[in-house]
């Protein structure tokens, strides 16, 4: 744990200074003085839900320099004298929410509202020289290049308690490669936790080029893993000895694919149907892949087969029936039941089959939207413990940051949300957010009054 | 349900649910394990000859016997057929129902795109199938390109998840195509595109030839590097080829691990296309439609090839021009393995009068023409070890009819696979009837008049 490891608050240096004893800290494993120091609040009087353990009331929660240095009941943590002191009494702390699955500030072109299967391909001729030109889908593409952040859609997802959002590609079959941000302000880059988290495949078709057709696709990803294999063979055959050999032609595109199919990094399939999950299971078994699922929202009627096989599901809050579910086309009556009781309850039925989920925001880009069809879940029959925890440890999990994110525990990344009432309850209020340690506030004095 | 004879004061419960589930369920179509025992109908074996009335019993979904008078165990169900024609379940050769996409037209050549991959045990037409008496299809490639890819056999499930419908002891099949089809895919292409070749026949045959080359070359690069690697001390610089998924598929064929289904119209193309057979030593298992097959039911039948082709509706393209209605029967007469097929979602219900009209164009009798929509299809797909008649020991695929199937009075009353019933028109008629005072209500509030 970090805990010990706090910058404390020092008056300005002059940044030769600030070089000197940070060359210093290096050696000496002193605390390290850094430029921007974060400031230090203690929010006091509300109660904990920490998802780490149970809830306290009436609890202390410290964060310095973006850190959460301690939390505990009242009397017991020390609130310490440079901290600014937050008052909290009848609101409640959640650690902030995290959607492991979004496309926050990704423009998109408009698309018809139908839960159609998305159908990329090249850009029509009105968008000749857009944003959608200059980066055309594949492995190598980082979505991070293609971002616009905006302080309406922070605002938005702070308003729902998102504090992190992992954004992910969505043009393509190898959409690309997303990113991790943790909302922190309106600069980008500050918000970057990592870049190149994940390569995003998508059983869609190309309009008029290969693949046109699903079964073309599902060929086109196995040939394209089987190509990168063998170029990541051919290259270390090479580097172990090229007397004799003929050199292996550079493949950008193959070279992107290369850390996935042979460092295991993780790769996300969009699985839009309970086929698509079939389909990408036995992709994943041939050839070995560290991969997670999203979207998902039939992953209930693949529950035997994701029990033989567990993979992490990054379940979509979409409650319409795909296009050519059986939900779909035998009637309206059996449609609407479908997007009102029986698609919303697919992450209930995956907490009663054991099997690992996340809940994420998808393509929703409104955050008190996603809030809702989180209650609508809730509604089904998953349990508010459950939900949160899909919320917050568990796509933490997911993503390999259980240690700064997920929960609220001393060391983690200041990630604290205040609410007044329940999380999951219709009429709650989100009142401050702490993203790395950085406060906003979103309720007025008179609205809390 | 008067045809039923039912002990049990269940049976109303158990026929709703049964109704229901057929209709819409996501679970099991009917709960009786397999174990079926149908009562007192006139038995079509197809391979053993007429049975005036006799019962069948069915345990585990495998018949156990067949004649007068048997018992049941307690607890299995019993469907009295008296006064019905209890056939083997009916096996459509050629349709392209139950999948996600027919053609990846994009390309001529596309041995890799794997119909098997994107099977979709959702779509309804499996439904309509299984009201036809329908139980087992090979769902085929489309007929875009010259060759196409490899297609599955699925047995008409509904309501179980996907992997339950494939047919894994089915021959494995390759889909080519011959004739306009091929020629007049990517007819108008998007500005800046350029045609797909081939635009001719002589152009079919040749990207035929061409393809099955580069397989050759290819299993002869695999040979040698085997070969080379299995040396004592083999070279450093020993590179191996790469896996081509396309070329993978032809080698198959090529080995003869996986058999030709091709579509042709017209005997010239077809006689060319037994000639690469020969000359490249691969099995042609049957040719799709074949109207002009009558021109050369010798040759067919002396190469061991069957047909799967229409009952009527012949000339209605120029290249069908010389097709003719007598065509499945006199092939048949010529000793050529003949099948019936749809090739459609909604044509499949009504395959059994197809079957009947070989009696009225071609002269079959009614044994001979019940053959070409039951056993002989099973022989055409690898699979009449295990259905395609009525024998014990095989798979309980049946079908009962109101009346003789070729009769044009007759109905499918209820399709049966593997002892369990998964269509009921009587259990599904009362459904509706149950539902419609709730639909005509819906109608008085508003809405469409």
């Amino acid at each position: 744990m970090r805990i010990s490891i706090v910058a404390r608050p020092k008056p300005r240096v002059s940044p030769a200074v600030i070089v000197v004893l940070a060359a210093l800290a290096l050696d000496a494993a002193a605390p390290a003085p850094a430029a921007d120091v974060g400031p230090t609040y203690a929010i006091r009087g509300c109660r904990i839900v920490p998802v780490a353990g149970p809830a306290i009331e009436k609890g202390v929660i410290v964060i310095r320099d973006g850190l959460i240095e301690s939390l505990g009941p009242a009397g017991k943590v020390r609130i310490p004298d440079d901290a600014e002191i937050i008052e909290a009494e009848g609101l409640q702390a959640y650690p902030g929410l995290i959607t492991a699955f979004s496309s926050l500030f990704l423009e998109r072109p408009a698309r018809s509202a139908g839960p159609e299967i998305p159908f990329e391909g090249p850009p029509p001729a009105a968008a000749q020289g857009t944003r959608e030109d200059t980066f055309p889908p594949g492995p190598g593409l980082f979505v991070l290049d293609q971002l616009k952040p905006s302080r309406a859609a922070v605002e938005s997802f702070h308003r729902a308690g998102f504090t992190t959002a992992l954004v992910a590609p969505e043009r393509g079959i190898f959409e690309g490669q997303s990113v991790i941000l943790d909302l922190n302000g309106e600069a980008l880059l500050p918000m970057v936790i990592r870049n190149g988290a994940a390569l995003h495949v998508n059983f869609t078709t190309e309009r008029g080029a290969y693949p046109s057709s699903l079964m073309g696709t599902i060929a086109h990803i196995r040939q394209s893993f089987i190509d990168a294999e063998y170029y990541a063979a051919r290259q270390a055959q090479y580097a172990k000895g090229a007397a004799g050999l003929k050199r292996p032609a550079y493949d950008p595109r193959l070279e992107a694919l290369v850390p996935f199919v042979r460092d295991r990094r993780p790769v996300v399939f969009q699985c839009n149907n309970v086929e698509d999950i079939k389909r990408a299971l036995k992709i994943i078994a041939e050839f070995k892949l560290n991969a997670l699922l999203a979207g998902a929202n039939e992953a209930w009627r693949a529950a035997d087969v994701l029990g033989k096989a567990p993979v992490p599901l990054l379940v979509g809050l979409d409650f319409r029936p795909p296009a050519a579910s059986r939900y779909t086309t035998q009637g309206e009556e059996l449609r609407k039941k479908a997007e009102s009781a029986i698609y919303p309850a697919n992450a209930a039925e995956l907490a009663k089959a054991g099997l690992p989920f996340a809940l994420v925001s998808g393509a929703n880009a409104d955050g008190t939207a996603v809030l809702k069809a989180v209650r609508a879940a809730i509604g089904a029959g998953l349990a508010e413990e459950a939900a949160l925890r899909a919320l917050t440890i568990q796509p933490a999990r997911f993503l390999g940051l259980d240690q700064a994110l997920g929960t609220l525990e001393p060391g983690k990344i200041a990630n604290v949300v205040l609410v007044r009432g329940g999380l999951f309850d219709e009429k709650v209020r989100v009142v401050r957010v702490f993203v790395d340690g950085v406060r906003f506030d979103y309720e007025t004095e008179e609205a809390s009054k | 349900m008067k045809n039923l004879a039912l002990p049990l004061p269940r049976a109303a419960a158990i026929l709703a649910l049964a109704g229901f589930v057929v209709a819409f369920g996501p679970r099991p179509a009917a709960a009786d394990g397999g174990d079926i025992l149908i009562r007192n109908g006139t038995i079509l074996t197809v391979t053993k000859g007429v049975i005036a009335r006799g019962d069948i019993l069915v345990l585990g979904g495998v018949i156990k016997a067949i004649g007068p008078d048997l018992a049941a165990p307690p607890g299995v169900r019993a469907v009295d057929a008296a006064g019905r024609f209890v056939v083997p379940g009916l096996i459509d050769s050629h349709t392209h129902i139950a999948v996600a996409g027919t053609n990846e037209g994009s390309e001529a050549i596309t041995p890799e795109a794997d119909v098997g991959a994107v099977v979709n045990a959702d779509d309804a037409s499996i439904l309509t199938a299984l009201s036809g008496g329908v139980t087992m299809v090979h769902t085929m490639h489309g007929s875009a390109n010259p060759i196409g890819g490899p297609n599955v056999v699925l047995k008409m499930k509904w309501g179980r998840p996907s992997e339950e419908l494939v047919v894994a002891e089915a021959l494995p099949t390759l889909k080519f195509a011959l004739g306009e089809n091929v020629k007049q895919a990517n007819r108008t292409v998007a500005a800046g595109r350029e045609r797909r070749y081939p635009a001719t026949r002589m152009g079919a045959n040749a990207v035929i030839r061409r393809e099955l080359e580069k397989a050759r070359n290819y299993m002869a690069r695999w040979d040698r590097y085997k070969k080379a690697a299995a040396a004592k001390n083999p070279p450093r610089t020993l590179v191996p080829p790469k896996k081509d998924l396309r070329l993978e598929v032809l080698a198959e064929m090529l080995r003869g691990e996986r058999v030709a289904r091709c579509h042709s119209y017209q005997a010239t193309e077809t006689l060319e296309f037994m000639g690469l057979a020969r000359e490249f030593g691969f099995k042609i298992q049957c040719f799709e439609h074949c109207w002009e097959g009558y021109k050369i039911a010798g040759e067919i039948a002396a190469a061991g090839i069957g047909i799967s082709g229409f009952a009527d509706n012949w000339a209605y393209k120029m290249e069908a021009a010389e097709g003719i209605a007598e065509m499945a029967g006199y092939c048949a007469r010529k000793g050529v393995l003949v099948s019936i097929n749809s090739d459609s979602g909604e044509r499949i219900r009504r395959l059994f009068n197809d079957a009947a009209k070989t009696m009225k164009y071609g002269g079959l009798s009614e044994d001979e023409a019940l053959r070409l929509v039951t056993i002989n299809p099973a022989i055409q797909l690898g699979v009449d070890r295990i259905v395609g008649s009525l024998e014990v020991g095989k798979q309980c695929d049946v079908a009962i009819f109101s009346g003789h199937p070729l009769s044009a009075y007759a109905r499918c009353d209820m399709t049966i696979i593997e002892g369990r019933v998964y269509f009921d028109r009587e259990a599904l008629a009362r459904e509706r009837e149950a539902a419609a005072p709730a639909a005509a209500a819906a109608r008085e509030v508003g809405g469409l008049q």
